[in-house]
């Protein structure tokens, strides 16, 4: 028999929190579609895609109606198509990208990633024609996701993979100027990406996956921050170490919930079950953010002096919970802290709270990395490749993964509005300070050795 | 070995489980299921004991009622049905329905109403109205069997039509989230 306490407090997470699943993702590997025909390629990646996801929104809605908890997105992850698509040149990969569009719309999935290449010791020719082709890829479709990972604590950090990135994110930028550069929103620059993320933009289906996959993303920062709240409206003298134990039953409640509807749902479609990524993901709405959590644990605002350490608490409490209630952790797992998709992250921003380079060092406890951040338009390609540069060498010397996802809004200052729409949000643009004094450093190129992994200091 | 099904019914007060079970054992009957509860001082409990062979029920139930008169327990016995007539009955889901509102008459009894139409067997129910507007001071949980069979979009198409209603602010999940989220 149930609790009355066990039942109402699932609904008052569900209905005052924002639990929910933020995200069920299908990995599809599409390494046997290779043809040395493109149409023919094309017409392969677009049938298999259909056939094995062509029920994924019906099985995740049923899923969600059977336990009463929504999964907002349905999407697609591919095996990387600079892989799969290795001897083309850049307009075909174009076309390919038109592919992977026309497929996620058939099956009608909010976006499909895997639009990816993974350079973290050199190019291949794949690599290189899929890099060229990522600002017109981007532009030319609205579904599609890309990810390149330039580093890795095995491999080192590929300057010139970095120096590329830069002129790319700028030219996606110009490409989608009349919508704030909205192209840049879907292309994330990885070290140590895992091969199993759930959250776009970075999903794709690493090598070593099976043909087809389902992980699931969680939620949840709502329900941890109310968690919170109670606590300490409850107890007043409470500490850091009684708030990372509420932390780590919460994350276990959120990840019980991803755990379940995953299972189901790939069970349904009879793939296998991945794992559930446990990170904290916000949404643009008031109660499902993450920045509020740093207020209930006692800052002013998230990125004032006490915000690295706070992250650093809640990330790990986050862990700790999620992974004892999953059978299967994997993806990024941890607490993302996007400057847009956060509507307390973003006022954080706008009033001043929060600098580029407090979120960088904040990036060194949290998974993500410069998640959403919009700069000013007048960001040199040099200044952005260095800021990438700079994020990779904390994920490749701190074994884990980062990422930057930068928006530099075409003919926007820092302090004006972006606008991206859905869950993708708004977000004040931040400044980028010393632009144009890295050219030298950047000109360099090569690749930082990878790091030796003794003498930890 | 027959089995029997008893239920006993009146105010809460110390004694009445050894009273009952005192009897029972005097009678050479074995309890094997028994569930009670207290609801604003009064009790209830259903017991399913099997009787030896030589003991007549209608002899066990006059026993119980003598017995426990002083403590004004009402006493109902009835035979219980053959395990092959439980083992008959049909495969179910169970889900919890979850109703909140003002407090007013005919909730439970609109909400079961469409709940026995389609053959859901409700298995628990928990009202608890302490009155007034406020709807979450005014809840009714209810655990109940869905036959696989039925159609179970038509089920929930129609408690939801119903809850709108009567004006209730429903929700429907399968059990298994609760246990999940709540239990290791």
């Amino acid at each position: 028999m149930l609790s009355d306490r066990e039942i109402l407090s699932t609904l008052e997470m569900l209905r005052n929190e924002h639990l929910d699943v933020r995200t069920v993702t299908l990995g599809i590997s599409l390494f046997d579609c290779a043809s040395h025909d493109p149409a023919r390629l094309r017409d392969q990646i677009h049938r298999k895609i259909c056939t094995l996801s062509g029920d994924l929104v019906r099985v995740c809605n049923e899923v969600g109606d059977k336990y009463g908890i929504p999964v907002v997105n349905k999407r697609i992850a591919v095996s990387p198509i600079a892989v799969v698509a290795a001897p083309f040149s850049a307009v075909q990969m174009i076309k390919i990208a038109e592919t992977l569009e026309s497929a996620a719309n058939a099956v009608n999935v909010d976006l499909i990633g895997g639009f990816s290449a993974l350079v973290e010791k050199g190019f291949a020719k794949g690599d290189l024609a899929l890099i060229d082709s990522i600002p017109e890829a981007l532009s030319a479709t609205e579904r599609v996701c890309s990810s390149v990972n330039v580093a890795s604590t095995r491999a080192g950090i590929n300057m010139d993979a970095v120096r590329r990135m830069g002129l790319t994110i700028k030219s996606a930028a110009k490409k989608t100027a009349h919508s704030d550069g909205i192209a840049c929103a879907k292309l994330c620059i990885f070290a140590n990406i895992p091969q199993d993320i759930p959250f776009m933009a970075g999903a794709y289906l690493g090598v070593g996956e099976p043909d087809a996959v389902i992980n699931v993303g969680v939620s949840g920062p709502g329900v941890v921050k109310k968690a919170i709240d109670r606590a300490r409206m409850s107890n007043p003298t409470l500490t850091l170490g009684q708030v990372s134990e509420i932390i780590k039953r919460t994350a276990f409640k959120v990840t019980r919930v991803g755990e379940i509807i995953g299972r189901e749902a790939a069970q349904r479609l009879n793939v296998p079950f991945g794992v559930v990524d446990l990170s904290l993901a916000p949404t643009p709405h008031v109660g499902d953010s993450v920045g509020e959590i740093f207020q209930s644990l006692g800052l002013a605002s998230i990125g004032v002096p006490g915000s690295t350490a706070a992250l650093a608490l809640l990330n790990d409490a986050v862990k700790k919970g999620g992974s004892f209630a999953s059978s299967y952790v994997g993806g990024l797992s941890g607490a993302f802290i996007p400057l847009s998709e956060d509507l307390n992250i973003s006022e954080a921003g706008r009033l001043g709270f929060l600098s580029l380079e407090k979120l960088e060092a904040m990036t060194s406890v949290c998974s993500v990395g410069l998640d959403m951040v919009a700069i000013p338009g007048n960001t040199s390609a040099d200044t952005i490749a260095a800021i990438i540069a700079d994020e990779m060498a904390i994920g490749v010397i701190n074994k884990k993964t980062t990422a930057v996802r930068l928006i530099p809004v075409p003919g926007k200052k820092s302090g004006e509005k972006a606008y991206f729409g859905g869950l993708l949000g708004e977000a004040t643009i931040i400044s980028v300070q010393n632009n144009e004094c890295s050219k030298d450093f950047i000109a360099l190129g090569g690749r930082i050795p990878a790091p030796i992994q003794s003498l930890v200091n | 070995m027959e089995k029997v099904v008893l239920s006993f019914l009146g105010k809460d007060r110390p004694g009445i489980v050894a009273g009952i079970s005192r009897i029972l054992l005097e009678k050479a009957c074995n309890i094997e299921d028994v569930s009670m509860t207290t609801l604003q001082n009064e009790f209830a409990a259903i017991f399913i004991a099997s009787i030896p062979e030589r003991l007549q029920p209608e002899e066990l139930l006059h026993e119980l009622r003598t017995g426990l008169q002083s403590l004004g327990l009402e006493v109902l016995l009835k035979r219980s049905e053959r395990l092959e007539d439980l083992r008959a009955s049909k495969a179910a889901e169970p889900v919890v329905v979850t109703t909140m509102s003002a407090d007013r008459l005919g909730l439970v009894a609109g909400i079961a109403e469409v709940m026995a139409n389609f053959g859901a067997n409700i298995t628990n129910l928990k009202a608890v109205f302490r009155g007034g507007d406020d709807p979450r001071r005014n809840v009714m949980i209810y655990e109940v069997d869905v036959p696989v069979e039925i159609d179970h979009q038509a089920f929930r198409y129609a408690l939801r039509k119903r809850a709108d209603d009567l004006e209730l602010d429903l929700s429907l999940q399968h059990r298994d989230i609760f246990e999940e989220i709540h239990r290791l």
